[in-house]
Formats: C-alpha cells, sequence, structure tokens
C-alpha cells in the first residue's frame, strides 16, 4: 500500500513537471518578447526576460518611427471589412443550399467543395494580371490597393465558408421558418429573422476564423500593395525587422506585442468555439 | 408593384452603366473584358427578373467574387503556363513593333546642326534650328513655321540672329530651364528625324528598323540585315534576335523546361523533394508531440488540466508571422538568443539560418512549434471518444500501458484523425508564410538558379514571379502553379476517399 501511494505521487509529479517543461517550451519565445518590448536596450544581446529598468521607450519609438500605427490600422480594416462581406454573402449562399432545391445544386455544392481544397496563390500570377487589368478601368480597386486586396481575400473565401455554414444550417430544424412562410413571411425574411439569430455562433467562429487568416496573410499582400503607408501589419513587421535585427529588436517587439495581442484576446474570449470550429472543420468529418 | 419599380429603375442604372462601360472596353478592343461585362450583366438581369432564377439571388454574390477571384484565376493561370509571358515578353506583338521601329540611330559621320531659343527663362517663344538648307523655325510644341513670316534681328550680320519677333536669344545656360520641353520634340526631317543632341545641337537620326508587313519582318536599316518574326521575337537568318519580344503561345514548352533544362530541372527535383520532407516532419513531429501531450493531459487526475490546455495553446492563437520573426531573431546568428546561450555556456555557434542542414531544422522546429497544439487539440477530441470498457478488458487480459497505446489508442484515433493529418499535410506542403518569412528560400546552393536550399513549390514560383532583380518569369511561375495544384488535387483525392464529404454531395444532402 506505502509502495503504491509513492507511486502515484511520482507519477503525478512527473506528469505536472512534464506539462510545465511543454507550457515553458510554448510560451518562452512570447514570454521572451513580452520583457523584451519593456526594455529600453534596443538590441537581441540583452537576454533577460525582466528587463532591469522597464520603460515605455520602445512603444514611443514604434508609433513615432515607424508606420505601425498605418499597418495596423490597414490591417485591421482589410481583415474585417473582408471578413464581415465574406460572412454575409457566404450565409446568403449556405442558406440556398440548405434550403433550396434546385437544378446545379449537386454541382454547385461540389464544385465549393474542390475549390476549398486549393490554396488561392497558386494562381497568383493570373491574380496579379487581373488586379493590373481592374486597375486599368477601376484605379481603386486595382494592383496597389485595398479594395483590391479585399477582392481577392473575399474571392478566396466564398468556398470553404458557404460549405462549412451550410453544414450548421443543415442542422438547423426547418419547423421553425416553415411555420413563418405559413405566416406569410417571405424566404428571404426567413433567413433575416430566423435563420441568421439563430446561427449567430457560428457566423461568429467564421467571422473570427477568417479574420485572422486575413490579418496573417503575407503572400498576396506582398505583390499587391506597394509602399509603407499602405502595407499591412506582416509586411510593414518583416520589412521592419527582416536586416534589423541587430538594431531594431526592441522596437519589434513592442509591435509584435501589438499586432498579437488583439488576435490572442479575440482567440481566447471565443476559445471553446473557435477550437471546435478550427479542429473540426478543416476537414468536414 | 412598388419593388417592381425599385427593380426596374435599379436595373435600369447598372445597365446604363454597363453600356457606357461596354463601349469604353470595345474603345480599347478589350473584347474578353467587354464579354465578361456584358455576360455579367446579363446575369443579373435575369437574376432580378426571372422567378426560376429565385435561389440564385441568394448565391450570386458570392458566386460573383468566387468566380473572380478564383474560377478565372485558375483557368487563366492555366493559359499563362501555356504563353511565354515573363519580362521580354511582356508587351503584344504591335507594341513591339511600335518600339522597334522608333529606335533610331546617328548617320556616319553624324549630322548635327546648331540651334539657338528665344524668348524668357520662364517662357520659350520658339527655336531657330540652322540646318545646312537654311534656318528653320519651331514653336515649342513642334509645329514648324516659315521663317519669313517671323522678323529677324541680326545686327552684327553672323546669320545668328539676336532676336526673333522681339524676344531676346537665350543663353545656353537659359535654354536649360526649358531642357524638357526641348526634349520631347521629334522634328521630321528627310528619311527620318531631328532630335535634341546636346544643349546647343539638334541631330538627324534615322529610324534603325523598318517594319515590312508583307514579310511580317522587320530590316534593319544600317546592314540591310532581315528579322522574321518568330515564336516571340524577330529572329535573323543567323539566330541574332531583336528586344523586347512578345507574348505568345508556347505550348507545353515550360512544363518541358522543367523536366529537360538542366538549371530547372535540377531546381525543381531539389525543391520537390525537400517539400515533401517539410511536410512529412512537420507533420509527423508536430502529431507526435501533440498526441504525447493530449495523452498527458487526459488523465483525469492532473488537476491543472484546463489551465495546461489554455496555455499549451498560445502557440496557436497567435499570429503565425508574428511567431516566426520573433524565433527567427533567436535564430539570428550573431545577436540571437540561442547563440548568445550557446556561445556563453559551451563557446559554440551554429550557423542556424546559413547552413543547409540547420536552415531546415530551424524552419520544422519552428512549424512543430506552431502546429503542435493544434495536433493536441484534434488528439484529445479523439481520445475523449475511445470507450473506457476497451482498456478495463485490454488490463483484464494483462496489457502493459504501450501494448494498450499501440493496440487500442492509436489504432483507434487514426481512424478519426487520418484525415485531419492529410489536411495539415497539404496545408504545411504550401505554407509559404513560414518558409518566407525565415529565410527566403535561402541558403543559395546553387548560383545562377532561384531555387536555394529551403524552397518549397510555391516560394520558387514565387521567386520566379516576382524577385524583380532577375526579370519575372511569370510564365514559368504559372506552370509550377499548375503542377502544384496537381499535387494539391492528389493529395486531396486521397482524403476525399477517407471522408465522407464527397459521398454527401452525391446523395444530395
Amino acid at each position: 500500500m506505502a509502495y503504491k501511494r509513492r507511486s502515484w505521487w511520482a507519477r503525478a509529479f512527473l506528469r505536472n513537471f512534464l506539462a510545465w517543461l511543454a507550457i515553458a517550451f510554448a510560451l518562452f519565445p512570447a514570454a521572451f518578447v513580452l520583457g523584451t518590448s519593456f526594455n529600453p536596450v534596443n538590441s537581441l544581446s540583452a537576454t533577460r526576460i525582466i528587463p532591469r529598468h522597464p520603460s515605455l521607450s520602445n512603444y514611443v519609438r514604434l508609433f513615432s518611427e515607424t508606420s505601425f500605427a498605418a499597418w495596423f490600422l490597414n490591417t485591421v480594416k482589410i481583415a474585417g471589412i473582408s471578413a464581415i462581406l465574406s460572412v454575409f454573402f457566404c450565409a446568403l449562399g449556405a442558406y440556398a443550399f440548405s434550403r433550396f432545391r434546385f437544378r446545379g445544386r449537386r454541382a454547385g455544392l461540389l464544385m465549393l467543395l474542390l475549390v476549398q481544397t486549393f490554396p488561392q496563390s497558386l494562381a497568383m500570377v493570373a491574380i496579379y494580371r487581373i488586379l493590373l487589368k481592374i486597375g486599368h478601368y477601376l484605379p481603386w480597386a486595382g494592383l496597389g490597393t485595398h479594395p483590391g486586396l479585399i477582392l481577392v481575400y473575399l474571392g478566396g473565401s466564398i468556398g470553404f465558408n458557404t460549405w462549412f455554414m451550410k453544414g450548421y444550417f443543415d442542422t438547423i430544424p426547418r419547423s421553425l421558418e416553415e411555420s413563418a412562410l405559413v405566416d406569410g413571411a417571405t424566404h428571404f425574411q426567413a433567413f433575416w429573422r430566423i435563420i441568421l439569430p439563430l446561427a449567430r455562433p457560428i457566423l461568429a467562429v467564421v467571422f473570427v476564423i477568417q479574420f485572422i487568416t486575413f490579418y496573417s496573410e503575407y503572400l498576396i499582400a506582398s505583390f499587391v500593395l506597394k509602399g509603407d503607408k499602405s502595407y499591412t501589419l506582416a509586411l510593414g513587421l518583416y520589412y521592419l525587422i527582416n536586416e534589423h535585427y541587430r538594431d531594431r529588436w526592441g522596437i519589434f517587439a513592442a509591435g509584435a506585442v501589438i499586432g498579437a495581442g488583439l488576435v490572442l484576446l479575440i482567440f481566447y474570449a471565443l476559445q471553446s468555439q473557435i477550437v471546435s470550429g478550427l479542429t473540426g472543420g478543416a476537414v468536414k468529418e | 408593384m412598388g419593388t417592381l419599380l425599385l427593380k426596374v429603375l435599379v436595373l435600369s442604372a447598372l445597365d446604363a452603366g454597363a453600356v457606357y462601360f461596354s463601349v469604353l472596353l470595345a474603345w480599347e478592343g478589350d473584347w474578353t473584358v467587354l464579354l465578361l461585362v456584358v455576360l455579367g450583366t446579363a446575369g443579373i438581369n435575369y437574376l432580378v427578373l426571372s422567378r426560376k432564377a429565385y435561389p440564385l439571388r441568394y448565391l450570386a454574390p458570392g458566386l460573383v467574387f468566387l468566380i473572380l477571384m478564383v474560377v478565372i484565376p485558375v483557368a487563366y493561370n492555366v493559359y499563362i503556363s501555356f504563353t511565354n509571358y515573363s519580362t521580354g515578353h511582356i508587351l503584344t506583338k504591335d507594341q513591339v513593333i511600335k518600339v522597334l521601329t522608333e529606335r533610331e540611330y546617328q548617320p556616319s559621320p553624324p549630322v548635327r546642326y546648331p540651334f539657338y531659343g528665344f524668348g524668357t527663362r520662364e517662357e520659350l517663344h520658339g527655336i531657330l534650328i540652322l540646318t545646312d538648307s537654311g534656318p528653320l523655325f519651331f514653336r515649342p510644341d513642334g509645329t514648324q513655321e516659315s521663317i519669313e513670316t517671323h522678323e529677324v534681328l541680326d545686327e552684327d550680320g553672323d546669320g545668328i540672329p539676336e532676336a526673333l519677333d522681339g524676344h531676346p536669344r537665350l543663353s545656353s545656360r537659359e535654354i536649360l530651364a526649358h531642357y524638357s520641353v526641348l526634349q520631347k520634340l521629334r522634328i521630321p526631317w528627310q528619311e527620318g528625324w531631328l532630335r535634341l543632341a546636346s544643349l546647343t545641337q539638334f541631330g538627324y537620326f534615322l529610324p534603325q528598323y523598318r517594319y515590312e508587313p508583307e514579310r511580317d519582318a522587320l530590316v534593319d536599316q544600317r546592314t540591310g540585315k532581315v528579322y522574321h518574326a518568330g515564336p516571340g521575337r524577330f529572329v535573323a537568318e543567323d539566330g541574332e534576335g531583336l528586344d523586347p519580344g512578345w507574348s505568345t503561345w508556347v505550348g507545353l514548352a515550360n512544363y518541358i523546361r522543367f523536366f529537360r533544362d538542366p538549371l530547372y530541372h535540377r531546381a525543381f527535383g531539389r525543391v520537390f523533394l525537400w517539400n515533401v520532407e517539410w511536410a512529412v516532419f512537420s507533420v509527423v513531429l508536430s502529431f507526435a508531440l501533440g498526441l504525447a501531450l493530449a495523452i498527458l493531459l487526459n488523465d483525469r487526475g492532473l488537476r491543472l488540466r484546463k489551465l495546461y490546455r489554455s496555455l499549451l495553446i498560445v502557440p496557436y492563437a497567435l499570429p503565425a508571422f508574428i511567431s516566426v520573426l520573433i524565433w527567427k531573431g533567436f535564430f539570428n546568428t550573431e545577436v540571437g538568443l540561442f547563440n548568445q546561450l550557446l556561445g556563453s555556456h559551451f563557446g559554440i555557434r551554429v550557423p542556424w539560418l546559413a547552413d543547409v542542414f540547420w536552415a531546415r531544422f530551424s524552419l520544422i522546429l519552428t512549424n512543430v512549434w506552431l502546429t503542435y497544439p493544434y495536433m493536441m487539440l484534434v488528439s484529445l477530441g479523439a481520445l475523449q471518444s475511445i470507450p473506457g470498457e476497451l482498456y478495463e478488458a485490454a488490463a483484464i487480459d494483462g496489457a502493459g500501458p504501450w501494448k494498450r497505446f499501440t493496440s487500442i489508442t492509436f489504432p483507434l484515433i487514426m481512424i478519426s484523425i487520418a484525415p485531419l493529418l492529410i489536411g495539415s499535410f497539404a496545408f504545411t506542403f504550401n505554407n509559404f508564410t513560414i518558409i518566407w518569412l525565415m529565410t527566403e528560400g535561402n541558403p543559395v546552393v546553387e548560383i545562377g538558379s532561384r531555387a536555394g536550399a529551403t524552397d518549397i513549390l510555391l516560394s520558387y514560383a514565387y521567386k520566379l514571379a516576382f524577385q524583380g532583380a532577375r526579370g519575372n518569369e511569370y510564365a514559368m511561375a504559372a506552370a509550377l502553379g499548375v503542377i502544384i495544384f496537381l499535387i494539391v488535387a492528389l493529395i486531396s483525392g486521397i482524403s476525399f476517399t477517407r471522408t465522407r464529404a464527397l459521398e454527401e454531395v452525391s446523395r444530395g444532402l
């Protein structure tokens, strides 16, 4: 009996020890950067996590010496608008696929399923030329503009989201709308008044997942956007730090804290929904 | 009735706009875009007016963007991959002919005529070019006017007027103020044209090439050499070609280059091999770590498991581009955290991102850090769905922990996780952001090739398309895009056979 007890304690200790080891591995980059951002010594060579003389100087320099504020606003604007429009258009499409029976429905679903498996970036050259063309006629929506980038993001997110939301709409019982339809509501009213409010959790999840995806997108943004002031956070921070780890590490750390902070807040606020959305939805089971 | 009126009003406005735009497009001769605009407008009219198209009204908004930014690009990308579209082959043939026939040469010996400007620093009244067949007078916009109609003041009689129409002659310093205006002048003269050759002289220049439509060839006016229109450029008998060329159909040439042209062939083989290694190692290692942690957390005896789980998924919650840039800082050879620690404790320096092996090691380590939380979460879900009785039965049969893992846990969770692993493989296979932000595909392994040691196919395509310094090989990038497309299709095909997604569609759910 005494032997068993000791073994239980040893195992519990080992398990907790391993867990904390893994947590240290998970957290040290973020902890290190958080500490660096308050360290006025603007160099990587300061290997302390908690700075000796904490100050906000890196944050002050970040906003006064770089276009960080513009990058941040651009990113929130682009990711926000793309994600909202995407959620709305996909909910409309998903409603039709879920509730109507029409010719071409099966082919349409199959197309969505196929389209969402291919990353849009494979067609980067074509996207580049199409934006060039659009810019020739509509200069505000062509290459080098935010609306142009939003256009690309929006198109790329339709396939997966429509497919994903359709699956959710299928689980909402039809009886709710049917009684409304009997009472003389139009299909659109049923969609707007009944389905959308019921689907609010999934709309929020899709919005947040899309927002974070667009927030972190690099490839397409890098050839669409031109000029420091129009950059997104991913481009701006990359050009800020890439050749300058020696002399801009502190400023970068401040930018990383703000840039990651927003996403981290959203993620943990909606943790359980996002986790189930990401892990369950990536490949539909 | 009110909605019908509204519909008609909105449609009329839209159609009017479309007609205006179509005329503009027809004027420019842009038939493809014109066709799209006409089809699009017709489609919208049909949608709004036909009752049969009712479901399509819900689909249309999303569908428009899907078609514009996914379906058309994919088809267009395939088309580009069959052309030679690249730096030096951007223009159309007509544009190339225009560019080449505007090239000029100086007759030998060169013919130069002195010129004089009249007016003030602010305003140029006109210029006088003293040619061998008499003085010519030109306005700043290039129109010629007979010198007889102008009042010339030449008091010292040296043939160079001091003033013209009362405007004084400009000094060479004052002429400089009008340099940009003068530079644009191209005055037709004999077989060619006169243009500014220095601040005091206009020179006589001849067109170097003349286009002969009946032979579809350019003739060099100095040498008489004939350049026939070949595929994509004008080429002489001896093989000498003229730049720029134009964009044209080349069939499978780009694909063949990836398999025959040694430079591209070696690059493709190298990149493909590493691309597979990268995806396999990333997925296997992150899954192993994720599964191990899931098993650790799945123990109900662990009191803080909720907290542990929340802390362990932090790497998943951070935007990947920021994490990668942070890790890149740690890997920095001179000032990075790792070399600082290794240097001060063991006196060693590891060339993390400069050496082929270490660069790949660093990338995979970073990616494992980024992806293990996902693997942990899906493994946790799968573990919780295994019925407890199975373990009890196994314990009665005397199976040890390892036996229980290999014969119960692992086979059972793989049923639900295998498709996710394939999905993760496909995603990692094309995970451009990590590769690019960490190494940009470097270190270089072959001089003259763009493909570095850590390039994946997608980053190699990106370099071909957009890395300006060595020109843009758009068509090669497009061909590579199609090849990646086929690889993804293969992976997805495998994945679809393992999930019910396709079945659901075919059953019409």
